[in-house]
């Protein structure tokens, strides 16, 4: 008997001991009402924080963009003064390359040479060739 | 103890921060509607620039493509002076760069102007130079400048483009709408830097670039005209003279000078004189070229042959005025061949009265004497044939040899191509072809009218290859090829209606071959020291230029 009734009293003290007041509300029972209010804050939570995410990205985006845009703006900018420029370089080598070649300048080196004009174009007549040639081919 | 604020004071800053706020919310009310706009365009115009973009002024190029013509832009020098550290080190560096005095420069620099241009337009050489100098306070802009590679060569031809950009005189004044293009316009922001913003305001219209021209002329006659014209003047110390050449088939100019010339790259040093184009601007009788003319209409009309003759007492009364062959020679029975060959002022009176006044004048205007050529040139004068009912019965007498009319030598020239290509008088052109967006478009040659008839153009080529040959106009034969040609001596008339004594204008005008003739020249010249010899220079001009334009054109000789 002794030994039974240890045997019962123990579970039942230990049952009443093992739950402190407190327990009794933030174990098991608790947690079970609370979960659906947690769900909805973590959700409400990742959500906003989504949207302000993918705010920050598209304005990240859009600054990328923009400040690329510019950067491009500006070396465009640069090229087309290259570009200009080179044109320009061209254009003036080629005005160069005309002065050259005018007939006027070669005239006056050829003077400063010594060269003269000749007084007459000496003509070979065609049938002068006709008959070198044909002497050519007898040969 | 404590100090109170008593309530009516209380309410009185009350009232008075009221106040102050309402008026500033109105000032801002004011600014974010109504003067909305006044700021917006304030803040906008610090960023934004409002350029006209000019175009590009198009090329002219000779008939092989040599270049005659062409913008390129030169950089121009400016100066901020309150940068420029040392006024006088700078002076003294940038003196011998832009060809003046030190104390020129630093004139400029101590003027108190905020900015100024030192040099405009300056050649590459210096710009790079003064670039190495490393001065702060200078630096370049960009502006466009006309250039024509041959210098002088061409100048009349070609005109010349002002400080404000427009084309004058020549090619560059009679195409000036086709050769400046159509400016556009560019609206951009700008940063602080002055860098164009890729983003934001932009508004661009892009400036159409003028057309390229491509000229019927050949660089290398037009250059061989202008050296046996200056040649010419130079050896008969004469004030003037003008050459024309063109293409008797399609009234094609392959070469025009005039002389006293200047640089159209600096046409501000150049003679008010200068720039008069002798071939086209400047009338003058033109003397016995004109004989090949009236005996062309008497031909035509059948009035008389090459054969026909007459006899030639050295002088021939007519108006009841006596007109003397030159030197007062008499030449007894001739040939109107012969009149050609003597160039006998009796003979070409004898054949104007066989004419008569009314077919003479007629074949005047036939050959386009007494109005524009219609040369696509600017500044074409028109010479000067009165009418009928003016002439005085000396006149047909007169006209017959070429005194009391006033021709350009382009009249003159585009007579004799008619004479040349069979009798058509075709309309003289300088441009062959332009090139603008749309593509190429070539000029048609256009055929006025024809004068006179194919076997009296080959009769008169005939004649006028026996004056060369066998007469007074042998010094311009050219060995191989056969030459046709007049020459021609006038009295220059005086402001009193006389003719001045011992002044004469000296002219040639001929074609080459005379068998198919390929160019026709007329040279020109004023008052030569020798005088009535002054004819022999033109002839020797021709031969040389002859001979440069038959070896620059590929023309076989015709004569062994």
């Amino acid at each position: 008997m002794i030994a039974s009734q240890a045997v019962r009293a123990a579970p039942l003290r230990r049952a009443v001991r093992l739950r402190p007041r407190h327990a009794i509300h933030t174990s098991r029972p608790r947690a079970h009402v609370a979960r659906p209010h947690t769900t909805a804050e973590v959700r409400t939570f990742i959500a906003v924080s989504a949207a302000i995410g993918f705010v920050f990205v598209l304005a990240m985006l859009y600054l990328a963009q923009t400040t690329t845009v510019s950067a491009r703006g500006y070396e465009a900018q640069r090229l087309m003064q290259v570009r200009d420029e080179l044109r320009r370089q061209n254009a003036l080598l080629e005005v160069d390359n005309a002065r050259l070649d005018a007939p006027a300048r070669i005239d006056a080196e050829a003077r400063k040479l010594g060269l003269i004009r000749v007084a007459s174009i000496p003509v070979i007549q065609p049938e002068a060739v006709q008959a070198t040639t044909a002497t050519t081919d007898r040969r | 103890m404590t100090e109170t604020v008593s309530p009516r004071r209380l309410r009185g800053i009350f009232v008075v921060f009221a106040c102050a706020t309402l008026l500033l919310s109105l000032r801002v009310g004011y600014w974010q509607t109504i003067g909305r706009g006044d700021l917006l365009e304030g803040a906008t115009d610090q960023v934004r620039s409002d350029l006209v973009v000019g175009a590009q002024r198009g090329v002219v190029r000779d008939r092989s493509g040599a270049l005659l013509a062409t913008t390129v832009s030169l950089r121009s020098l400016y100066a901020l002076p309150k940068r420029v550290a040392d006024h006088v080190d700078a002076a003294v560096k940038l003196a011998p760069l832009l060809g003046t005095t030190s104390e020129t420069v630093r004139a400029a620099l101590d003027s108190g102007a905020e900015w100024l241009y030192l040099r405009r337009r300056l050649s590459e050489q210096t710009a790079k130079a003064v670039e190495a100098l490393a001065i702060t306070g200078l630096g370049f802009e960009n502006e466009p400048k006309r250039l024509y590679p041959n210098d002088t060569v061409g100048a009349h031809l070609l005109g010349f483009v002002n400080d404000d950009g427009v084309g004058q005189y020549g090619i560059e004044g009679a195409y000036d709408a086709l050769l400046k293009g159509v400016p556009g316009r560019l609206v951009v922001e700008r940063d602080p830097k002055d860098r164009e913003l890729a983003i934001g305001l932009r508004t661009a219209r892009a400036a159409v670039a003028g057309a390229d021209l491509t000229l019927t002329v050949d660089l290398v006659i037009q250059n061989a005209c202008e050296r046996e014209l200056r040649a010419a003047i130079e050896k008969e110390k004469a004030t003037g003279g003008s050459c024309v050449i063109l293409d008797p088939r399609d009234g094609a100019i392959l070469a025009l000078a005039s002389y006293p010339t200047y640089d159209p790259s600096a046409v501000v040093n150049a003679d008010p004189q200068a720039l008069m184009d002798r071939a086209i601007s400047w009338t003058y009788e033109p003397g016995s070229t004109m004989k090949a003319i009236t005996i062309a209409g008497a031909i035509d009309q059948y009035v008389v042959t090459p054969n026909t003759t007459y006899e030639d007492k050295g002088y021939a009364i007519i108006g009841g005025r006596r007109l003397n062959n030159a030197l007062g020679k008499s030449y007894g029975t001739s040939t109107v061949t012969q009149i050609l060959e003597h160039s006998a002022n009796a003979g070409a009176v004898f054949v104007a009265q066989k004419l008569g006044a009314v077919q003479l004048r007629a074949y005047l205007d036939a050959f386009g004497f007494g109005k524009a050529s219609g040369i696509d040139l600017s500044g074409e004068a028109t010479g000067d044939v009165r009418p009928l009912a003016e002439w005085y019965p000396v006149d047909l007498g007169t006209i017959a040899f070429g005194q009391g009319i006033a021709a350009t030598p382009l009249q003159l020239a585009a007579a004799y191509a008619a004479i040349a290509n069979g009798g058509t008088l075709y309309r003289p052109y300088a441009v062959a072809a332009r090139r603008d967006a749309d593509g190429e478009h070539r000029t048609a040659p256009v055929a006025v009218r024809r004068p006179i008839s194919p076997e009296t153009a080959a009769t008169m080529r005939t004649m006028l290859t026996s004056t060369v040959d066998n007469g007074i106009a042998n010094g311009a034969s050219v060995a191989h090829f056969s030459i046709a040609g007049k020459t021609g001596t006038a009295q220059i008339p005086s402001d009193d209606g006389r003719y001045l004594d011992d002044s004469y204008i000296s002219s040639f005008a001929g074609f080459a071959p005379a068998n198919d003739p390929r160019f026709v020249a007329v040279i020109v010249i004023e008052r030569p020291q020798s005088r009535l010899l002054g004819t022999v220079t033109a002839m020797s001009a021709f031969r040389n230029i002859a001979q440069d334009a038959l070896r620059s054109m590929r023309i076989q000789p015709d004569r062994p």
